[in-house]
């Protein structure tokens, strides 16, 4: 068996991968703290309005991060991939994956690019930005990409929620779902590097990864 | 304005037998007027929408569940100002708390109004759908609604009771009171309904709506939640005095401390204004005096339907999750949020452990690279 090193992801990938992590990092971190500022602000400083300021620029970067990676799985020439998220495999294959995760078998299946956990995984962080960008609509007020009133054309949002504090209270559930994906989504890079030995941590920065043959 | 003809000469007349000066009239013309948004031009033009409404609009006003804080409201709002509009200018035939009548001669008024029809008819209070749980003249009060919304030309819920429920429909709701939008679905009849959420109402937005309807003879333009656009249109954290200290992070952390003294932002102490539709930082209460922020109070979200029970408790900023399961255990989402955080991290370091334990992270091709 020999192992070489293959291109995994490609600029366009590695970028909007980035670009989805600080947005996120930047979400969660003002967004904690529009929902409870832990600091004060002084006399002359506008602490609230930055954060605000650079949550809704980081919500546009990851919407918009969101509609590339949806145009780069169908329309990618490097690997469009949008064929392993919708694979009725995926299904069939979740006992296989669960079961090495949870230690009841001792190898799985080779997957093509993701395991059908992350497919769902991914799916499922995909929909909630949807939702998240829904939710947010809902409770700001403005013009949502300088044209869309908000949150004029999100109150069905709110009337399908019961209220906008139940509205406020599914954007903050939904926060920390991301904070703990990202927990989870890290320390299993870690480890899979740790077991597989095939560079998948650094291939998200130098886009290569060990394939074996 | 010209000469008053005869009606107005009347309505002039009566204004001042009850000692309100013609001058103060028509400073109260202004006021409404750019209470509805419009030019000080159009004063006169409600002025004589109001001399002009010498037939006298009915009005039947009737109490259900609540504590009368609306007509108490009412009754002491600004001087001359909507409480002098109801009485003189429209016809209140029927009001609980300040009609002379009582007993049999209360309800005879109450049929007649009924078989005359056309009032307008005002409920404040929640209706009491458990049997025997409210009762007028021996009757059921959903009866009695049901009688009098049939012949009215519109209806309006004043106060949050009457709109949703309110404090009376709050978790358990032992009376299983419904608000009025609910009641006319629930016996069958369409009127035009406005709905004036708030705990107590503004009296200045009933005067709003009257004078709307006198002077256009339409309600006003309505929200999703059937209230009217004018006065429900910006949050109250759009237009606070304490804006400022939010933006620019200064909060109120605890009552009675110095930056409470300063007047920060309330937002901390579970202030409900950036979700709650209403104008009452423009117009506040009892003549402009004050209003519950101005006061030092947080914003209670009393102008939002679902108030109380949606917007419980008054000093947290989001409702308790209740965890099913747990037998009503109330817990904060942020609580929910770390628990499952830590979990995950548990669930991490159980995992770590064993891929270590296991041997999985040895090389499986007997260390050959």
């Amino acid at each position: 068996m020999t192992e070489t090193l293959t291109k995994e992801w490609n600029l366009a990938y590695i970028m909007e991968h980035w670009i989805r992590v600080l947005s996120i990092a930047v979400l969660v971190f003002t967004g904690f703290y529009i929902h409870w500022p832990f600091m004060a602000g002084g006399p002359d400083s506008f602490l609230m309005a930055w954060m605000r300021f650079f949550h809704f620029i980081a919500a546009y970067a990851l919407m918009l991060g969101l509609v590339v990676r949806v145009y780069m799985a169908v329309k990618s020439t490097f690997d469009a991939d949008w064929k392993d998220f919708v694979s009725i495999d995926n299904f069939k294959n979740l006992p296989d994956i669960t079961k090495y995760y949870l230690f009841l078998s001792d190898s799985h299946k080779q997957y093509r690019k993701y395991t059908p956990l992350q497919a769902f995984a991914y799916l499922a962080v995909g929909a909630l930005i949807i939702v998240m960008a829904l939710t947010g609509g809902a409770i700001y007020h403005g013009r949502l990409f300088g044209f869309i009133p908000s949150p004029g054309s999100f109150q069905w949002v709110n009337s399908l929620l019961g209220g906008e504090p139940n509205t406020r209270l599914v954007h903050l559930a939904i926060t920390w779902f991301f904070l703990i994906f990202v927990l989870i989504h890290v320390y299993m890079s870690f480890m899979m590097s740790w077991v597989n030995k095939d560079r998948t941590l650094t291939a998200i920065f130098t886009g290569y990864k060990l394939k074996k043959h | 304005m010209g000469k008053p003809d005869g009606a107005s000469k009347q309505f002039i007349d009566a204004l001042e037998f009850r000692g309100i000066k013609r001058r103060d009239f028509l400073k109260f013309c202004g006021a409404t007027a750019a209470l509805l948004g419009l030019s000080e031009l159009h004063a006169p033009k409600i002025a004589a929408a109001l001399e002009k409404a010498s037939k006298r609009q009915p009005v039947v006003w009737i109490n259900f569940a609540s504590d009368t804080g609306c007509t108490e409201a009412l009754i002491k709002a600004t001087y001359p100002g909507p409480a002098e509009l109801i009485l003189d200018i429209l016809s209140l035939d029927y009001n609980e708390t300040i009609m002379a009548a009582a007993g049999k001669q209360a309800e005879d008024i109450l049929a007649k109004s009924k078989r005359a029809g056309g009032y307008i008819l005002i409920v404040e209070g929640g209706i009491p759908t458990k049997k025997g749980h409210g009762m007028i003249g021996n009757r059921e009060m959903l009866d009695v609604f049901k009688d009098m919304a049939g012949s009215a030309v519109a209806v309006l819920a004043v106060g949050s009771c009457a709109t949703t429920g309110g404090v009376p429909a709050a978790n358990p709701n032992p009376s299983q009171i419904i608000g009025v939008s609910e009641g006319l679905k629930r016996v069958n009849i369409d009127k035009p309904l406005v709905n004036l959420d708030m705990c107590p109402m503004n009296p200045e937005y009933l005067g709003g709506v009257v004078v709307n309807f006198l002077l256009l003879g339409k309600l006003p333009d309505l929200d999703q939640h059937g209230r009217p656009k004018m006065f429900y249109g910006q949050t109250i954290h759009d237009n606070c005095e304490r804006r400022a200290h939010f933006d620019a992070g200064r909060f109120v952390e605890k009552f009675g401390s110095q930056e409470e003294a300063m007047n920060y932002c309330l937002y901390k102490m579970g202030c409900k204004g950036p979700m709650t539709y209403s104008s009452c930082p423009k117009i506040q209460y009892n003549n402009r005096t004050s209003w519950c922020i101005k006061a030092g109070g947080p914003c209670i979200g009393c102008a939002e339907p679902g108030w109380t029970d949606k917007f419980a408790g008054f000093y947290e900023k989001l409702p308790g999750v209740k965890i099913p399961g747990l037998g009503g255990v109330e817990a904060g989402a942020d609580t929910i949020g770390a628990a499952a955080a830590v979990a995950t991290a548990a669930g991490i370091a159980a995992h770590a452990a064993m891929t270590k334990s296991t041997g999985r992270t040895k090389d499986k091709d007997g260390g050959k690279k």
